[in-house]
């Protein structure tokens, strides 16, 4: 047993992959003998060499692209492209090609290509941007995001050992924070199983990432007040495990779904259509959601703070919802 | 017969199948993009290449490039439909993406560019591998605008990846001359790469697979990538329905006196290596053979509902 926080983790994860596996291999910018951004590679290119960790050119479409024809030609390649807010940079390669090509060869293409990208509020200041939801609409893409050490270390060598593309998010916010015990061994989290954090009888509280911990201390609070909320961990927005949500649903008769993404046309009003339409008997109150409204996030950390879903906007979500049914 | 020789009758052969290919489909539908005048690029580049190699071909030339590779004729042409029998049984177009399993990485989208990152993927992974493999990718000039183009040849070039670019520059991206495409020439693009940059006659077919041959195998022997400026004119619309009224008559009849096809056959007649009967042959055996495929594509059925899997967009189901 180790303990490790997240960034430590998704390395361990990826250099157990790398040694388990001489077809994957990593790119990126500054990945090298650098370490990656807020160390996203550390120890992998003093490991495995320059011909297995490669530092490429401010190029992310270019080696998101590249990845793509690697993973066609049988290798597993992951790409680390810093920050999700360049995802528009390789949303063609990524998500209109690379997610089609399994589908369009009639299942003879493969494209087994992880995407790692960070993001998220915390304390890096800056390239904050969610905008997993871009992704979680294309056909063919699965989409990741732990909330956990332990869960990243499982998750990280899933999406390697998966014949898909995966996007893979990691969050800032929790990268170099709390440490978890890992488990020694071969763990892997499969994509697409949400995890229940928290059992409870009166509103179900779907969350990921950051909002994870967040609703976490919500419920604590809640608790005080009689009122006892079920959470789960998505884990992933794309494989989506609709079976899980329901069947909470199904127990509490209550939801509010919390996003750190933006509110409009996130992956939170898709969960909240998904049980309207086939959980509708199960619901007592409107379903709720609890997100980031539709604003570039603003620089200045106390504007930053105002507008991301924390325990007291999780808190209040959970509330209404009791006051309403 | 010569190995020479050989070479010379294949790509004759092949820039046959290429005309007779836009003749026959041309007929069948307007949106066919038609390579006419540009033969001798679809030929010197798609005849020769090795099992394992790579192809990222341009989308005008795909399906011949896809026949090149080994492809069934009358499966590919199944496909401008989305037939059955197609390669892909109906859920993708064979006119711009050809069969992933004679090493074909098409057109997945219809974005232009990517895919020259894509080749630039497939020689990474055959440098990783040490197998002596290559990427060759074909584009078009219009594509060389994207900012795909010089990722990907920087790319390359810093990493020294055994891949071949070749420019199809056919002097148009739809109605958009050469004039109004490109600052400077293509081929001296190279050189900002630090690659080697080669213009070619693109309407002589030896010249030009000539030049991909040299590059590919300067490629195998691990000294990196090679850009080839194959300059040639197209004859023919964008699409088969394009009268092309953005450019003068004179202008096309100009490049039509220079065809590639009658180029080849007085360079076959005059060194011997065919007669005009043999010519004749292998001109109707051809026509003969795209004219056959054609009719079996067009009586095969389309495909039915459990082609669409909807449980199989991801690999191992979702």
């Amino acid at each position: 047993m180790a303990r490790q926080t997240m960034q430590q983790a998704v390395v361990a994860g990826i250099a157990e992959e790398m040694r388990r596996d001489a077809g994957v291999f990593i790119m990126g910018l500054d990945i090298g003998q650098f370490g990656g951004p807020l160390n996203s590679c550390k120890g992998l290119w003093e490991e495995f060499g320059a011909a297995r960790v490669i530092d490429t050119p401010i190029s992310e479409g270019g080696i998101v692209g590249a990845g793509v024809g690697a993973a066609l030609m049988g290798k597993r390649p992951i790409v680390d492209i810093m920050f999700l807010e360049y995802l528009g940079l390789v949303l063609q390669q990524l998500g209109c090609d690379g997610g089609a090509m399994h589908y369009y060869s009639d299942g003879k293409a493969r494209v087994p290509l992880v995407v790692r990208a960070k993001f998220g509020v915390g304390p890096y200041h800056g390239h904050a941007y969610d905008y997993h939801a871009w992704v979680a609409h294309l056909p063919g893409i699965k989409v990741a995001m732990p909330s956990n050490a332990r869960d990243a270390k499982g998750m990280v060598k899933a999406a390697i050992r998966d014949d898909n593309p995966v996007l893979f998010l990691e969050h800032m916010g929790l990268y170099h924070g709390t440490r978890d015990e890992i488990p020694e061994g071969d763990i892997v989290v499969p994509l697409g199983e949400a995890k229940l954090v928290r059992a409870g009888r009166d509103v179900t509280v779907v969350a990921i990432g950051a909002m994870v911990r967040r609703a976490q201390l919500a419920g604590e609070a809640l608790a005080e007040e009689g009122v006892e909320i079920e959470i789960l961990d998505l884990r992933c927005i794309v494989p989506l495990d609709k079976e899980r949500i329901l069947s909470s649903v199904a127990k509490t008769g209550r939801m509010v779904v919390v996003s750190e993404a933006m509110k409009f046309c996130g992956s939170g009003a898709e969960i909240a259509a998904m049980v309207a339409e086939e959980g509708f008997r199960f619901l007592k109150a409107p379903i709720g959601r609890v997100a980031t409204p539709n604003v570039p996030i603003p620089f200045a950390r106390n504007l930053e703070k105002m507008i991301i879903p924390d325990e007291n906007a999780i808190a209040a979500g959970v509330r209404r919802a009791m006051a309403t049914g | 017969m010569s190995n020479r020789n050989e070479t010379w009758i294949a790509l004759h052969r092949l820039m046959l199948a290429t005309r007779e290919l836009d003749r026959v489909i041309g007929a069948a539908d307007g949106h066919w993009h038609p390579a006419l005048g540009e033969e001798a690029v679809v030929a010197g580049c798609y005849h020769g290449l090795r099992q394992g190699d790579a192809l990222v071909p341009h989308y005008r030339g795909m399906i011949a490039a896809s026949y090149a590779r080994g492809g069934d004729l009358a499966r590919l042409l199944a496909g401008l439909e989305g037939k059955a029998t197609s390669y892909t049984r109906g859920r993708y177009r064979s006119d711009v993406c050809g069969p992933i399993e004679f090493g074909i990485i098409g057109l997945y989208s219809g974005a232009l560019g990517p895919t020259l990152e894509y080749a630039a993927g497939a020689a990474l992974a055959a440098k990783l591998d040490a197998r002596g493999g290559v990427a060759l990718a074909v584009f078009g000039d219009g594509t060389a605008s994207r900012g795909n183009f010089h990722e990907a040849l920087n790319l390359a070039a810093v990493l020294c990846l055994p891949v071949v670019f070749v420019c199809q520059n056919n002097q148009f991206a739809i109605s958009t001359s050469s004039a109004r495409e490109h600052g400077g020439r293509i081929v001296d693009r190279a050189a900002g790469f630090g690659v080697p940059g080669q213009l070619v006659d693109g309407n002589d077919v030896v010249a030009v697979h000539d030049a991909v041959q040299g590059a590919i195998a300067r490629a195998r022997r691990g000294e990196g990538p090679a850009l080839i400026d194959a300059f040639t004119y197209r004859v023919g619309g964008h699409m088969a329905s394009d009268p092309g009224n953005y450019r003068s008559s004179e202008e096309v009849e100009k490049w039509k006196a220079r065809d590639p096809i009658a180029l080849h056959e007085a360079r076959l007649l005059s060194e011997g290596v065919l007669d005009a009967a043999k010519i004749a042959e292998l001109r109707a055996a051809v026509s003969a053979e795209v004219e056959a495929a054609m009719r079996k594509a067009q009586s095969d059925p389309m495909p039915g509902p459990e082609v669409l899997g909807l449980d199989r967009v991801f690999a191992g189901g979702v």
